[in-house]
C-alpha cells in the first residue's frame, strides 16, 4: 500500500499541512514581533537570501515555517517575485553608510579608526544559564546585548535616564573606505571614471537569466542573495588550500544605508527609510600577475559577517583564480543559490517510480547479457526477447 | 459613472499569478523555442510559491499560456492523484479559474512530470513537460558554457562515444528515462525524464510539446509534426522498456507503460502508470460510456508510426 500513501491528492495535502500546524502550534502577531525584535541576525539572514528587505515579512516567514530557513527564504522570494518595481533607489556609496562597525585586518589603524561596534567576537562563548532561572534578574538579558538601531537610543536613554552604552562624544556616523587610501597610494587600481549610474538599466539577475561569464552586476547580486552556508562551504575549501589564495580582510563594515529615491514629479531626492547593510572587501597581492592588490567585494542586506567575508573571498578568487571549481563562476554561483539548491534537494522526495522502472529495465537487460537469463523479475517472460518490445510486425 | 465603476476590481494577484511582464517574457521565449525546435532558450524564471524542482518551470509555462476557457490536466508519474500533481492542479485552477480534468482527450493543456499519456494527443492540445535538467550534454560536460558551445557547433561526438562505450561495456544502451533525442535533425535534447516508452510519442506528434526547467532557467519545444529520434546506432536500435508478459493488476491492461509493484513473496505485480487511461478501461468493461482515444501503442505493443521502432538484429 506504499504507493497509496503517496496518493490521495488534495485531501492528503490538506491533512498533512493541518498536522504540521497542529504539531508546531499557532503563530500570531506577538510571536512575529518578538522574532523581529529578538532574532535580528536570523531575520537579516532570511532577508539577505530572500533578497527582500522587509523585517516584518521575514519574521512572519520564519514563524510560519517553524524556523526552517530554506522554507522561509522561499516564502520571501515567492512573495517578492509578485511585487512590481515601483522605483529605483540611488546607489549607496560605502562612505555614506551610517557605520556602527568597521574593522580592517590589514592595518593596525586606519583613517577614521577601527570601530569595533556591536559584536560577540571577543565574548566568552558560555551559555548564560542564569537566564533560564526564574526570577533571576540583574544579569544582562539577551535583549540588552542586541545591537541598537539608531531609533532605539533615545528610547533606552528615556527609560533608564543615562544609557551606559552612550559615549560622551558621539562617533562620526560615516567613514572613508580603506580602499580609498590604497587607491591614493597606487596599491589598488584607481576607480574607472563611471558615467552616472542609471539604476533602471543595471543588469538584474532576478529579471534575466544569468549567463557565464556573468556580468559583474549578476555576480555580486548572486553572491548577495546566496546561501550563507553554501558560500561558506565553498570559500572555506579555498581557505584550507583547495585553490589557495591569500586574502586579507581590508575592510568589514556593518551599518545603516539610507534608501534615497527621487520624487517622480519634482525630482527631489528623499529618504524612503534605512536598511541594515553589511559589506566586506578582501585583498590579495599579485592579482593577475600585476604588482597591485586585487580586490574582492561582497555586500548583502542585513548584517551577516560570515556570508560577506566568504562571498568577498569567492569574488576575488573568481576574478583571479585557476580552473579550480571554487574559482569558477558557474560552479560557485549556481551551487550557492539557496532556493534552487534546497528545492532540488527536497524534490528527490517526490515519486520517481516511472524513472526508476526505466532504470531497472536497462539494468536487467544489461545484466541478462552477462548471465544469459531472463531480464524479468518474475521469470515469466523468458521466451520473449527483450529487444522485441514494441516491435513492428 | 464613477472612476470605481471603470476600474477593474482589485485582486491579490494577477490573473494566472504571473505579472504581465513575466508572462510577456515567457511568451516571447516560447515563440523562440517553437521557432528553433529543441534549442534551449534561457529565461528569467521567477520564484514560484512552491519549491524549485517541484515543477516551477512547467508551471510558469502553463500559467503564461493558460486562458479562462482552457481545460487543464496535471499528472505526475502518469497519475492525476499524485500529491504534487494535485497541488499544482489546485494552484493553476485557483489562479487561472480554469476547469480541470483527468481526461487526456478533453484537456487543452496537460502539465506532466515524467509521462506522456497513452492516448494520442491532438493538434489542439499542448503538453507541458516539467524538466529537472534540460542539458543532455551534462553527462559528458559539466560546464554549461562549454555545453552551449557544443550545441552551437552541433558537436555531439562525445555523446556518440559515450553510447559506443555503453555497448562495448554492457552490450546495451544503458540510458533509463530522459533518453536523449535529436530534434528536427539538429539539436540534441533531453525529453525530460519520461520513460523511453514515451520518447517515440514526440516524433511527428500532432500536439505541441513545451518543456521547461524552472531551476535551470531554460525552456524548449517540440513543435507539431517534427522529427524526433533517439540517439542510436543504425545496427543497434534504441529499445523501449519491456512490457511483454506484464499485466496490470487493476485493469488487465497490457502493452502500456506498467510500473512494478514489489510483493512480499519476492514477486512483482504491475500497475498501469497512466491512471486515467486505466480508469477508462475499467469503466468501459463495466459498460459505462467512456470514450477511449486511439493509443500510441496498440494491445500488441505496436507503435502507431509503422517502422519507427526497429527490430534488433542479433
Amino acid at each position: 500500500m506504499t504507493y497509496v500513501a503517496a496518493r490521495g491528492g488534495e485531501e492528503a495535502i490538506k491533512r498533512s499541512e493541518e498536522l504540521y500546524r497542529h504539531l508546531n502550534g499557532s503563530i500570531d502577531r506577538t510571536l512575529v514581533r518578538s522574532i523581529e525584535r529578538h532574532l535580528p541576525y536570523l531575520v537579516d539572514r532570511v532577508m539577505g537570501e530572500g533578497s527582500l528587505y522587509a523585517p516584518e515579512l521575514a519574521a512572519l516567514a520564519i514563524a510560519q515555517t517553524g524556523g526552517d530557513l530554506y522554507e522561509a527564504v522561499l516564502l520571501l522570494r515567492a512573495y517578492r517575485s509578485t511585487q512590481p518595481r515601483l522605483a529605483y533607489a540611488e546607489p549607496i556609496a560605502p562612505e555614506d553608510l551610517i557605520t556602527v562597525r568597521r574593522i580592517s585586518a590589514a592595518f593596525k589603524d586606519i583613517p577614521g579608526g577601527q570601530i569595533l561596534g556591536p559584536s560577540l567576537d571577543y565574548s566568552h562563548r558560555i551559555l548564560q544559564m542564569d537566564v533560564l532561572e526564574e526570577g533571576r534578574g540583574g544579569a544582562p538579558s539577551p535583549r540588552d546585548l542586541l545591537p541598537l538601531s539608531p531609533g532605539d537610543r533615545g528610547e533606552r536613554a528615556g527609560v533608564r535616564g543615562v544609557d551606559p552604552l552612550l559615549a560622551a562624544v558621539a562617533a562620526p556616523p560615516t567613514y572613508p573606505a580603506v580602499a580609498a587610501w590604497q587607491r591614493l597610494t597606487g596599491l589598488i587600481d584607481p576607480l574607472p571614471d563611471l558615467e552616472p549610474i542609471d539604476s533602471a538599466a543595471l543588469p538584474d539577475v532576478t529579471r534575466e537569466p544569468i549567463a557565464f561569464p556573468a556580468p559583474r552586476e549578476h555576480r555580486l547580486q548572486s553572491l548577495s542573495r546566496a546561501d550563507t552556508g553554501g558560500v561558506l562551504a565553498i570559500a572555506y575549501s579555498t581557505m584550507r588550500g583547495y585553490g589557495l589564495t591569500h586574502p586579507t580582510v581590508n575592510e568589514l563594515r556593518l551599518g545603516y544605508a539610507e534608501i534615497r529615491l527621487r520624487h517622480p514629479v519634482t525630482g527631489i531626492a528623499f529618504s524612503a527609510g534605512r536598511i541594515r547593510l553589511s559589506h566586506a572587501e578582501v585583498v590579495t597581492p599579485f592579482a593577475r600577475g600585476a604588482t597591485k592588490l586585487g580586490l574582492g567585494y561582497a555586500a548583502t542586506m542585513g548584517w551577516n559577517e560570515v556570508k560577506i567575508l566568504a562571498a568577498s573571498m569567492l569574488d576575488l578568487e573568481m576574478e583571479n583564480g585557476t580552473k579550480h571549481p571554487a574559482h569558477a563562476e558557474e560552479f560557485v554561483l549556481e551551487h550557492t543559490e539557496p532556493v534552487e539548491s534546497s528545492g532540488f534537494c527536497i524534490h528527490y522526495k517526490l515519486p520517481h517510480y516511472v524513472t526508476f522502472n526505466s532504470i531497472l529495465d536497462s539494468l536487467r537487460v544489461a545484466g541478462s547479457h552477462e548471465t544469459g537469463e531472463s531480464p524479468s523479475p518474475n521469470g515469466g517472460v523468458g521466451s520473449t526477447e527483450p529487444s522485441e518490445v514494441g516491435v513492428e510486425t | 459613472m464613477t472612476l470605481a465603476d471603470l476600474a477593474f476590481p482589485p485582486q491579490d494577484y494577477s490573473y494566472a499569478f504571473l505579472d504581465d511582464f513575466a508572462k510577456r517574457e515567457l511568451r516571447r521565449r516560447i515563440l523562440k523555442a517553437v521557432a528553433i525546435p529543441g534549442y534551449q532558450v534561457p529565461y528569467a524564471s521567477r520564484e514560484m510559491p512552491m519549491a524549485r524542482g517541484w515543477g516551477t518551470g512547467g508551471l510558469q509555462v502553463t500559467l503564461s499560456i493558460v486562458g479562462p476557457r482552457d481545460v487543464v490536466k496535471v499528472i505526475d508519474q502518469g497519475d492525476d492523484a499524485s500529491v504534487n500533481a494535485a497541488n499544482l492542479r489546485s494552484f493553476i485552477a485557483r489562479m487561472a479559474g480554469v476547469r480541470t480534468t483527468t481526461d487526456a482527450l478533453e484537456a487543452t493543456i496537460i502539465q506532466s512530470r515524467h509521462r506522456i499519456p497513452e492516448e494520442r494527443l491532438g493538434e489542439r492540445q499542448v503538453l507541458v513537460l516539467q524538466v529537472p535538467d534540460p542539458e543532455p550534454l551534462r553527462q559528458v560536460e559539466a560546464n554549461m558554457s562549454l555545453a552551449r558551445e557544443m550545441h552551437a557547433e552541433a558537436d555531439y561526438a562525445r555523446m556518440w562515444l559515450g553510447l559506443y562505450e555503453q555497448l562495448v561495456r554492457y552490450k546495451e544502451y544503458t540510458g533509463g528515462a530522459d533518453y536523449p533525442v535529436v530534434v528536427n535533425g539538429r539539436y540534441l535534447m533531453n525529453p525530460s525524464p519520461i520513460p523511453r516508452w514515451d520518447n517515440p510519442k514526440l516524433h511527428q506528434a500532432a500536439h505541441l510539446t513545451l518543456l521547461s526547467a524552472g531551476r535551470e532557467k531554460r525552456l524548449y519545444a517540440v513543435p507539431p509534426y517534427t522529427d524526433v529520434y533517439p540517439i542510436e546506432f543504425d545496427d543497434v536500435p534504441f529499445r523501449v522498456e519491456n512490457q511483454d508478459g506484464h499485466v496490470c493488476r487493476l485493469t488487465g491492461v497490457t502493452q502500456k507503460f506498467l510500473t512494478e509493484i514489489p510483493q512480499a513473496d519476492g514477486r512483482a505485480l504491475y500497475e498501469i502508470s497512466d491512471t486515467d487511461y486505466g480508469a477508462k478501461v475499467v469503466a468501459r468493461e463495466r459498460g459505462e460510456p467512456r470514450t477511449i482515444g486511439a493509443t500510441y501503442y496498440d494491445d500488441e505493443g505496436r507503435f502507431y508510426h509503422a517502422g519507427y521502432l526497429k527490430r534488433r538484429a542479433r
